[in-house]
């Protein structure tokens, strides 16, 4: 594979957590423009942490995803009250906050001669992890793969547990699932720590993949993309949110005709997506019809 | 069990529950009756914790309940159904009774993330014994959503009794179904629902309140107008007069 090809992947990878947490706050009904936030938050943690404390990358990783899990649960508790679109608006306003502080955000030590660390808007350089242990592109593409299949994995055990459920419960109504004797605000904090916490991985991943972080990356477009890659490839199953980032990313980034007007032809793709399909490509029934099917054929061949 | 002591509540300025008394002991069938916006499914509501109410005391077993959050009141031991029919349609049948046992002391919190699996087959054959006995054990795949009305309100049955109330409020239960259907989900309640706890009806089907119920209530603005036997109550001139108009037609 040729490295374009390995960025095009490795990216597909990256923004796949992102969308997965986005996706997850669909199940439970919110739509949070602000995902992008805690991916920000993790992002340079974890490159605080690899490449000004020199920490190990999987500490790093781990240290950004539970920071970016305590971020959203904290957020969580104090928005989740809010209801729709004012939820929407909370998200939106916290993520701007938080990239409007990376712009403001000094924090540098000398090493080796050379000022590393967050430098404001200038961003923060330098985050070498990858170079420096020897990692080839094609390498850490495998990595992030390993741990997108592992986080997609606990996703589909998640979707057959009862706690699954429960997220899926408070989607379709909060006020019948708190009448399951169910109390709906903690759930709603816990969905939004888990989010937060997949978020932050492809943060994690994102800041040693680039090696170059600015406040403006994480902006409000990312937080877009991430949700609507869900609302695309369905709310019926985990791999929903991946057909979207694949869609988006692969499909129409591989389409070098539509180059300069990728923006426009996704925007048309998730307009009538939306309208014909308005809860994405793979939706419950979809997945619901599929899994009696498989079920048929399997009885049928025993 | 349940005692509602001077149950106060309003919307606005407007009065939906003034000093309402009610008592409801082990083995009861209390039937709640009234026109429409006599504050039936309001006391409901207020019971089971959606609405805070303005003054008066709920207690369940001694325990007062009226500050309580919903959540905390339904685990202990009140289940309810909707007039206006609440299922999670994206779900199919069995997935809706399943998500009722979530909250159950029979389900540990371990068992919230990872099922075990010799204690999920016991919950399972749980719900398919009550699917059985609601009539939809052949339809326990199917997305609640393509149900029939009469089959989504079974559903709801069927979703209130996996949890084994002591107290069970139905809102409604025969709601937009025809005579025949009523008469199906009479029988139903009579068998399946009432043996072994108490149960509050809201209903506007007579036939069916005084088939079911040891007791009626009649609530009327908001305020209890009567309450006894049903043969009593339906002859009640004050009954007649507030909920059944001058046409009388009471079926007793």
């Amino acid at each position: 594979m040729d490295d374009y090809v390995v960025s095009i992947f490795s990216n597909i990878g990256m923004i796949s957590f992102l969308a997965l947490s986005a996706y997850l706050l669909l199940l439970t009904g919110e739509i949070s423009f602000g995902q992008q936030a805690f991916f920000a938050i993790s992002a340079y943690l974890s490159g605080i942490a690899t490449a000004m404390w020199g920490w190990p990358l999987w500490s790093g990783l781990l240290l950004g995803a539970l920071a970016a899990a305590t971020a959203a649960s904290v957020i969580g508790f104090l928005t989740l009250r809010l209801r729709g679109l004012y939820f929407s608006i909370a998200t939106l306003a916290f993520a701007e906050m938080v990239r409007l502080l990376f712009v403001i955000f000094h924090y540098q030590v000398v090493i080796d001669g050379e000022p590393v660390g967050p430098d404001g808007a200038e961003g923060f350089r330098d985050i070498r992890w990858v170079f420096e242990n020897n990692v080839s592109v094609t390498e850490y593409m495998v990595i992030i793969y390993i741990v997108l299949f592992i986080v997609l994995v606990l996703f589909f055990l998640l979707e057959r547990s009862r706690l699954g459920s429960i997220f899926r419960m408070l989607g379709e109504d909060t006020l019948l699932t708190e009448m399951q004797g169910l109390n709906v605000i903690r759930f709603k904090v816990l969905a939004s720590g888990i989010a937060g916490f997949i978020a932050g991985i492809g943060g994690g991943f994102y800041a040693h993949f680039a090696t170059y972080l600015e406040p403006q990356i994480f902006n409000v477009m990312l937080g877009v993309h991430g949700l609507l890659y869900g609302l695309i490839g369905g709310l019926g199953t985990a791999l929903g949110p991946l057909i979207g980032v694949g869609l988006d990313i692969g499909l129409l980034e591989a389409i070098r005709a539509i180059q300069g007007y990728r923006m426009i032809v996704f925007g048309g793709l998730v307009a009538v997506l939306l309208i014909f399909m308005p809860r994405g490509i793979l939706d419950e029934e979809r997945i619901h019809w599929i899994r009696l099917t498989w079920r048929r054929w399997r009885d049928a061949a025993r | 069990m349940l005692r509602v002591e001077g149950l106060s509540h309003h919307f606005d300025g407007v009065e939906a529950l003034v000093e309402l008394n009610l008592q409801v002991a082990e083995g009861d069938v209390v039937g709640l009756i009234g026109p429409n916006g006599s504050g039936k499914t309001t006391l409901l509501n207020v019971i089971t914790g959606v609405y805070k109410p303005a003054s008066g005391r709920i207690r369940f077993h001694d325990r007062e309940i009226s500050g309580l959050e919903p959540h905390e009141i339904i685990t202990l031991g009140i289940a309810r159904t909707f007039q206006n029919l609440r299922i999670y349609k994206r779900m199919t049948v069995s997935d809706n009774v399943w998500v009722a046992q979530h909250s159950l002391p029979g389900v540990s919190l371990r068992e919230l993330f990872l099922a075990r699996p010799d204690k999920e087959r016991r919950h399972r054959e749980e719900i398919e014994r009550l699917l059985e006995l609601v009539g939809l054990a052949e339809r326990r795949d199917t997305l609640a959503q393509n149900l029939t009305l009469q089959d989504q309100r079974r559903l709801e049955l069927a979703r209130a009794l996996v949890r084994s109330p002591e107290l069970l409020l139905l809102d409604e239960p025969a709601g937009g179904m025809t005579p025949v259907e009523t008469e199906e989900m009479a029988a139903l309640i009579r068998d399946v629902a009432l043996p072994g706890r108490a149960c509050v009806i809201i209903e506007h089907k007579m036939d069916m309140i005084s088939a079911l119920c040891s007791r009626i209530c009649v609530l009327n603005f908001g305020r209890k107008i009567a309450e006894g036997r049903p043969d009593d109550v339906l002859k009640h001139p004050r009954v007649l007069d507030a909920y059944l108009g001058h046409e009388r037609m009471v079926h007793a």
